[in-house]
């Protein structure tokens, strides 16, 4: 008995010791960290997806980084959404110091307050691996960046190469609008759906806006009305609504019914001839098998107005941005620095997941034909559009613009008034 | 006499018979009545169960399937593969672990601090007493969508203030504070009218005897409080665990979060595979409906309450 009395007394004091050593190590191994060698030191990364390859991806950036600097990362994930509505308190609030962004007004709305890090300096290191209007679009309404391009893709006319063949249509060959009309007339004939439509969301809509916008009035005015600075009542954008209008005989009829993934559904069990969407859908068809990737293809929308031609493409570009409210700036800028150069670039490529990256630097020659396709309507545009609820105020495109297209598909006789109630809804909202 | 003895019996053997055949014509009424009623809560128990089928089928079947054939084709395949996939995706003993730091503390310093404001508003008579209650339910009808921005610039501030701005903001605590500053209001209305009930001579016999206000309490109050304590505290539970907007709105480490914003970590950005995210929804309601079958007693008792005195 007494002996294990004095047994206890014994473990507890090799307890306290432990635990003395243990909080000893603990303090060094701050102190340690604290002097660690590099730049910068721990920082923290926030990913704006959950999804399985994106975060692959960003692993083999993150390890990378770590492997070359030895500086930890700590790997913050949110889903999209809850990541995107959450922005703001974010920012102002603990954010990661580098995080997963987008380009365009999103990150200038976000510089424009004062929220994101000037990484300018950035800039003048891997500058010369981007082209000029992946560098405008990093560019803050002050003439600073604040944005390093991850990655891109372009809005166009999806189709089925081995459907299209049976039918003996030609994609490629259809350059303007009546060409277009023409094609889905066709399709209509073999009663098949011409293009395969969703707006349950909201937002799927606006690509099919921005592109006809585009087409007819030229990139300019697509960018000023969207800034605000022409009219939502002006003609020109009658003329986008009356040409929309002649599309919406060759839809399917349950537009607001289906979200965008219902609509490519019906391209993939062959029920639609074409799905004007972004090519990231492709991972769906991959993840349905091998041969439907390989069937898919893309072309630009096609030409309406001959002065513009089809000069402009919404290529929505995604990437990081420092925040200024991080616990550590200079480690976020040690580390978007490594994600735009090429050997940040090469690290995510290495992780096998496809990726059609900003870089110069990357070797081409290992994109697949859809890739390509992707490249060459890209090619084809002179200016770039980032997508309507990117280029334009966060409380206008979600809560109004969404909204009033809806209201458009149920009745499309009513535009005018539409547009009329879009006009004053612009003109109410607070000032920036 | 026995021929008239006998009519009247057999009169009254014939009004017997009628009565007898009034009763079961009535009797048989009652069961066409019952029946009806019976496929009438049939019908509405099926219409409220649907949507909970419709899940746990749809959590069974792959999203794959659902591309290639739509949402009404035939079934051929049917497992449990989400179940496994939405356990490992969501990482549940993380977020669950989470929930419970949250909704745990925040139950009980809900139920308590209510408690203590019902029995100073109905106990004691001063003149506040009545627009103190009215301000506590006030605070209820504000809605939480209005009130997120100054509780957020407020968190941080203090967080400055105290040198950490994770002090509050990005924390458990700062929700929890949240949560019972925002139900205490409705606790306090609950008990306070269920005090209301308890005879006022228990108090004033308590008080004869020489207790002080914290023994009249703890340990003549409360033990009568424990029916609605039980059924406010599943009621709570639910709501709190329930939660998503404030552990969204207040935390920015993901990690951190509560289980409902597990449920988000299977929604892809473009990409919903909505099969996944029923065997999720179905996985994160378990606790809740344990909760309620557990308290399924003192939960029903609590709804009726104040429906009879006493």
């Amino acid at each position: 008995m007494l002996n294990k009395i004095s047994g206890h007394q014994v473990d507890r004091r090799l307890l306290l010791k432990g635990a003395a050593a243990g909080g000893l190590g603990i303090a060094g191994a701050t102190l340690l960290s604290g002097c660690a060698p590099g730049a910068s030191g721990p920082m923290t990364f926030g990913a704006r997806t959950v999804d399985e390859s994106p975060t692959v991806q960003l692993q083999g950036l993150v390890a990378a980084y770590t492997a070359k600097t030895g500086n930890e990362v700590a790997y913050n994930a949110t889903e999209s959404n809850a990541f995107q509505n959450n922005l703001s308190q974010y920012l102002q609030g603990t954010p990661d110091d580098c995080f997963q962004w987008m380009a365009g007004y999103r990150m200038q709305f976000f510089a424009d307050q004062g929220l994101l890090e000037d990484i300018s300096d950035v800039w003048d290191d891997i500058g010369d691996q981007y082209s000029e209007s992946y560098k405008i679009a990093s560019t803050g309404l002050d003439g600073k960046q604040y944005f390093v391009p991850q990655g891109w893709y372009p809005w166009g006319l999806h189709f089925r190469k081995s459907m299209m063949a049976e039918i003996g249509m030609k994609p490629e060959d259809i350059y303007n609008w009546d060409d277009f009309m023409g094609a889905l007339a066709e399709l209509k004939g073999q009663g098949l759906i011409g293009l395969a439509s969703a707006d349950k969301g909201g937002w799927e809509a606006m690509g099919t806006f921005d592109i006809l916008n585009a087409r007819i009035n030229g990139y300019q005015f697509h960018v000023d009305l969207l800034g605000g600075r022409e009219k939502w009542t002006d003609d020109r954008v009658k003329e986008v609504f009356r040409h929309w209008e002649m599309m919406l005989p060759y839809q399917n009829t349950n537009v607001l019914d289906l979200e965008w993934d219902g609509a490519m559904q019906l391209l993939l069990q062959r029920q639609a001839g074409f799905f004007m969407n972004g090519s990231w859908f492709g991972g769906n068809f991959l993840e349905q098998s091998q041969e439907d990737y390989d069937d898919l293809m893309i072309v630009p929308f096609p030409e309406i107005n001959p002065d513009h031609g089809r000069d402009t493409v919404d290529a929505p570009v995604d990437g990081f941005c420092v925040a200024k409210n991080g616990g550590n700036p200079d480690g976020g800028k040690d580390f978007i620095k490594f994600a735009g150069d090429m050997e940040g670039v090469q690290a995510m490529l290495d992780t096998g997941i496809p990726l059609t990256s900003a870089n110069n630097g990357q070797d081409k020659s290992s994109y697949d034909a859809f890739q390509n396709a992707q490249q060459a309507v890209m090619d084809e545009a002179k200016y770039i559009t980032q997508f309507l609820d990117r280029d334009t105020r966060p409380d206008f495109a979600g809560p109004i613009v969404g909204p009033a297209f809806q209201s458009w598909f149920k009745d499309p006789s009513s535009t005018d008034s539409i547009l009329e109630s879009l006009q004053s809804q612009w003109d109410a909202l607070a000032p920036l | 006499m026995s021929v008239t003895e006998n009519r009247v019996d057999k009169k009254a053997a014939e009004k017997a018979t009628q009565a007898e055949q009034k009763l079961k014509r009535s009797r048989g009424a009652q069961a066409v009545k019952d029946r009806i009623i019976s496929i009438f809560i049939g019908f509405f128990a099926l219409a409220w169960l649907f949507p909970i089928i419709w899940t746990f089928y749809s959590s069974l079947r792959p999203y794959k399937e659902i591309r290639a054939g739509g949402v009404l084709s035939f079934p051929k395949e049917l497992n449990f593969n989400n179940y496994i996939e939405a356990i490992s995706r969501m990482e549940l003993p993380t977020y669950f672990f989470n929930t419970a730091l949250i909704t745990l503390p925040a139950v009980f310093l809900i139920l308590l601090l209510g408690s203590l404001m019902a029995f100073v508003v109905t106990r004691y008579s001063f003149k506040a007493n009545v627009a103190l209650l009215l301000l506590f339910t006030a605070g209820n009808l504000l809605p939480p969508q209005l009130v997120f921005i100054p509780v957020f610039k407020m968190y941080l501030a203090l967080g400055d203030l105290v040198g950490d701005r994770r002090f509050l903001y990005d924390s458990p605590f700062g929700v929890i504070l949240i949560h019972v500053a925002f139900q205490m209001g409705f606790a306090t209305f609950v008990l306070s009218s269920y005090m209301k009930t308890i005879p006022k001579e228990i108090s004033e016999s308590a008080l004869v005897d020489g207790a002080s206000v914290f023994t009249h309490f703890f340990r003549v109050m409360l033990p009568l409080l424990r029916p609605p304590l039980a059924s406010l505290g599943v009621l709570m539970t639910t709501w709190i665990y329930n939660d998503f907007f404030w552990a969204l709105v207040l935390m920015s480490t993901d990690s951190k979060r509560p289980i409902t914003s597990a449920l988000g970590r299977l929604t892809g950005e473009f990409v919903t595979d909505y099969n996944l995210l029923a065997a999720g929804a179905m996985i994160a309601a378990l606790p809740t409906l344990i909760v309620f079958f557990v308290l399924r007693k003192q939960f029903i008792s609590g709804l009726t309450l104040g429906s009879t005195k006493g």
